[in-house]
C-alpha cells in the first residue's frame, strides 16, 4: 500500500508575527518555523501507524513551499516516512489554497498512491481546502473531518469515521481516496537520533515549481491563483479581562451574570 | 452592480442547520449591499419537503431543489456535481456561499476546484467587490491575524457559524426542481455504513452559541460534571482543554484547541484553563470570553473579557446555584 501525506511548513504557534511591508502577508524575518504543523504531525502519525500495521506499506511526504520547507520534510522522514518530494517555490511565487492543491495533484499523479492524507487545515492560513480539492483534481473520492480509519489492503476497502455536526458517520470507501484528518487520536512519535541520522540519507526530491506550472494551464483554475489576499492585519492587542472583585462566590456569580446580561448582552 | 448568490444549505436528516439560516440571511444582505441581484437557496439531499418552508422563511428569491435518494448522504464529489448543475440556471455575476460547517467546508473546495474559481474559508465579513466578485475577511493563525481576500466573480466562500444574524423574512419563493446530473464514478466509491447521532438533548460543540470548557483547574474527573451542569443550564455545550482529554477525564470529542475543535460562540466560559496558545487558537474568536482561574497571571486572562480569580470549585457551584434559583 502506498500512502502519500501532504505537509506544510508553517510558523510556530508561539511565534510573534509582524506585517510584511507589502501589507498582504507576514514578515518571515525572525519568525520561528515549526518542524511541521500540528495537524500534519497527527496525520503523519496516523499514516505511520498504518505502515507499522501493514508490512510493505510506504509513506511518501509531499510539500509545496520555499526551500526552508525541506527542514519539515526531513523531520517527517525522521519520524518514519520513506521518501519526500518538495515542490520548491520562490519567495515571489503567489499561491492560494487551490493552486497549492493543483501543484500537489500534479506531483502525486506521478507517484503511486492508494491513499492521500492531509491535515484538516494548515496552522497558518487555516484554509482547509487542499484535501477536498485534491479529490477533484485526482478524480478520487474524498472525505473530510476524519477521526479514525481502518484499512483492509486485501479488499482495497477503507472504513473511516468522520465528524459531522450532531454525530459521527462511518463510511466505507474504495482505494484510492483522499482523506483530511481532523485529529489523529494519537500522540505523534518523536524521532530518535538514529532515525534522524537515517533521514539524512532518505531520498528527498526537489521539483522546481516552474516544471509543473505549464501543465496546469489547461486545468480548471489554471497556473495562477484564483483568489488574492489584499490585506494582512494584526488585531489591536486586547485590553485583558475585566477582573470582577468579590467577597463571596455568590457575589462573584451575581456580578458575572449581571455583566453578561447588561454589558456584554450574551445571556 | 448586481450580484446573484447561490446559497448551498447544510441539512442532514431533514433538519436545516441554524448556520444555513445565517448564510441565507447574509446572502440577502450581500445582494442589498451590491445594489441588486437575487438569492437562490440550493437544497441537495433526499426527503427535503419538510425543510422547504424553513428555507423559504429566510427570504430567498428562488429555491432550487435536488431531491433524490441517491443524494441522501453528503458526499463531496456527488454534491459538487449537484451544485454545478444548479449553477446553470443562475446568471453571472454570481457567487456561491455556504455555512462553514463540516459539510460546507468540504463541499465548496471540491466545487471551486471543479469550477476553476476562488474559494475562501470561514469568512467573518462579506462585501461586494467593486471590481466584481466579493471581498471577504477571515482570521488566520488561530486568530492572531486577519486577512482580506478578493475573490473573482463565480467564486465560493463559506461563512463562519455563529457570526451572521439569522433574520427571517417570510416569503413564498418559488421552488424549481433540478434533475440529478450523472454522479461521477468516484462518488460511487464511497458509502455511509452507519451514523451515530449525538443524544438529542446535547448541543453540538461547534454550533453552540454558548460553550463551557473545563481544564485541569477542576482538579479531578469527579468535578467535571460542574462544567456539564453549567453548560446544560445555559443551553450550551460542554468542552475541555487538551490536558483534560489527555488525562482521560473526557473523550477527544470534547477537546477545543489546535488539535481539537475550533469554536467561536457568543459566550465561552473557560473554567480552570490556563490558556496555552494551543487552546487559545481554538476559541479566541469567541465574542465574549469569561475566565475563571485561581492563577491571576494565567494567560487566559489576557484574551478574556471578564475574569474571576478564584477557585473554580467554589465559583462554579455558586453560578449554577444562582441560575437554578432563577429558573425554578
Amino acid at each position: 500500500m502506498h500512502l502519500i501525506v501532504g505537509v506544510k511548513h508553517v510558523p510556530d504557534a508561539d511565534t510573534r508575527l509582524r506585517v510584511d511591508p507589502s501589507g498582504t502577508t507576514y514578515d518571515p524575518d525572525g519568525v520561528k518555523f515549526t518542524i511541521n504543523n500540528t495537524y500534519d504531525e497527527a496525520t503523519l502519525e496516523e499514516s505511520l501507524r498504518l505502515k507499522d500495521g501493514n508490512p510493505g506499506t510506504t509513506v511518501h511526504v509531499v510539500s509545496v513551499g520555499p526551500p526552508r520547507a525541506e527542514e519539515g520534510l526531513r523531520a517527517a522522514l525522521a519520524m518514519g516516512a520513506d521518501e519526500a518530494t518538495l515542490v520548491e517555490v520562490g519567495t515571489g511565487t503567489e499561491l492560494d489554497p487551490l493552486l497549492t492543491a493543483r501543484l500537489l495533484a500534479a506531483v502525486i499523479r506521478g507517484i503511486p498512491h492508494d491513499l492521500v492524507l492531509v491535515g484538516r487545515q494548515a496552522a497558518d492560513d487555516e484554509a482547509g481546502q487542499v484535501g477536498s480539492a485534491l479529490g477533484h483534481y485526482l478524480g478520487l473520492p474524498s472525505a473530510g473531518y476524519v477521526t479514525g480509519l481502518e484499512v483492509d489492503p486485501a479488499s482495497k476497502r477503507l472504513h473511516i469515521k468522520r465528524y459531522v455536526e450532531g454525530g459521527e458517520e462511518t463510511l466505507g470507501m474504495e482505494f484510492p481516496a483522499v482523506l483530511s484528518i481532523l485529529k489523529g487520536a494519537n500522540d505523534p512519535r518523536t524521532p530518535t537520533l538514529p532515525n534522524i541520522l537515517k533521514a539524512r540519507r532518505k531520498p528527498l526530491r526537489k521539483v522546481p515549481v516552474g516544471d509543473l506550472l505549464p501543465a496546469l494551464e489547461t486545468w480548471p483554475g489554471g497556473a495562477k491563483p484564483t483568489s488574492r489576499v489584499t490585506a494582512f492585519q494584526l488585531p489591536p492587542p486586547r485590553a485583558g479581562a475585566k477582573i470582577l472583585e468579590y467577597t463571596s462566590p455568590e457575589e462573584a456569580a451575581g456580578k458575572l451574570l449581571a455583566a453578561l446580561r447588561e454589558e456584554a448582552k450574551v445571556l | 452592480m448586481t450580484l446573484n448568490v447561490l446559497v448551498l444549505t447544510d441539512q442532514r436528516g431533514g433538519t436545516l442547520k441554524t448556520a444555513s439560516r445565517e448564510t441565507l440571511s447574509e446572502a440577502r444582505r450581500l445582494v442589498e449591499r451590491a445594489g441588486g441581484g437575487r438569492v437562490w437557496a440550493g437544497l441537495v439531499g433526499s426527503g427535503l419537503d419538510a425543510i422547504l418552508p424553513k428555507v423559504q422563511e429566510m427570504g430567498p428569491d428562488s429555491v432550487l431543489l435536488m431531491d433524490d435518494p441517491v443524494l441522501k448522504d453528503f458526499q463531496a464529489a456527488a454534491y459538487a456535481v449537484a451544485a454545478r448543475a444548479m449553477l446553470e440556471g443562475i446568471p453571472s455575476p454570481r457567487v456561491i456561499l455556504a455555512p462553514a460547517t463540516a459539510m460546507g467546508r468540504e463541499w465548496l473546495p471540491r466545487l471551486g476546484a471543479a469550477l476553476g474559481t476562488g474559494v475562501a474559508t470561514e469568512a467573518t465579513e462579506v462585501v461586494p467587490d467593486p471590481e466584481g466578485g466579493i471581498r471577504i475577511r477571515r482570521t488566520v493563525f488561530g486568530g492572531k491575524a486577519t486577512v482580506s481576500v478578493a475573490l473573482p466573480e463565480g467564486s465560493c466562500a463559506t461563512l463562519r457559524v455563529n457570526t451572521f444574524a439569522a433574520d427571517p423574512r417570510p416569503g413564498q419563493a418559488p421552488v424549481t426542481r433540478v434533475p440529478v446530473p450523472e454522479i461521477p464514478k468516484e462518488a460511487r466509491a464511497i458509502s455511509v455504513e452507519s451514523t451515530v447521532e449525538a443524544p438529542r438533548d446535547t448541543v453540538d460543540l461547534t454550533q453552540a452559541s454558548i460553550v463551557v470548557a473545563g481544564g485541569r483547574g477542576l482538579k479531578g474527573p469527579e468535578n467535571f460534571h460542574l462544567v456539564e451542569d453549567l453548560a446544560r443550564i445555559l443551553g450550551g455545550a460542554p468542552a475541555a482543554s487538551r490536558a483534560v482529554v489527555d488525562a482521560g477525564w473526557r473523550p477527544a470529542s470534547y477537546q477545543v484547541g489546535q488539535t481539537g475543535k475550533t469554536v467561536a460562540p457568543q459566550l465561552y466560559i473557560a473554567i480552570g484553563i490556563s490558556g496555552a496558545i494551543q487552546h487559545l487558537v481554538g476559541m479566541s474568536n469567541s465574542r465574549c470570553i469569561v475566565a475563571i482561574n485561581r492563577d491571576a497571571a494565567a494567560p487566559i486572562f489576557k484574551v478574556a473579557h471578564y475574569g474571576i480569580v478564584g477557585d473554580a470549585l467554589a465559583i462554579v457551584p455558586a453560578l449554577i446555584g444562582a441560575l437554578r434559583a432563577e429558573r425554578p
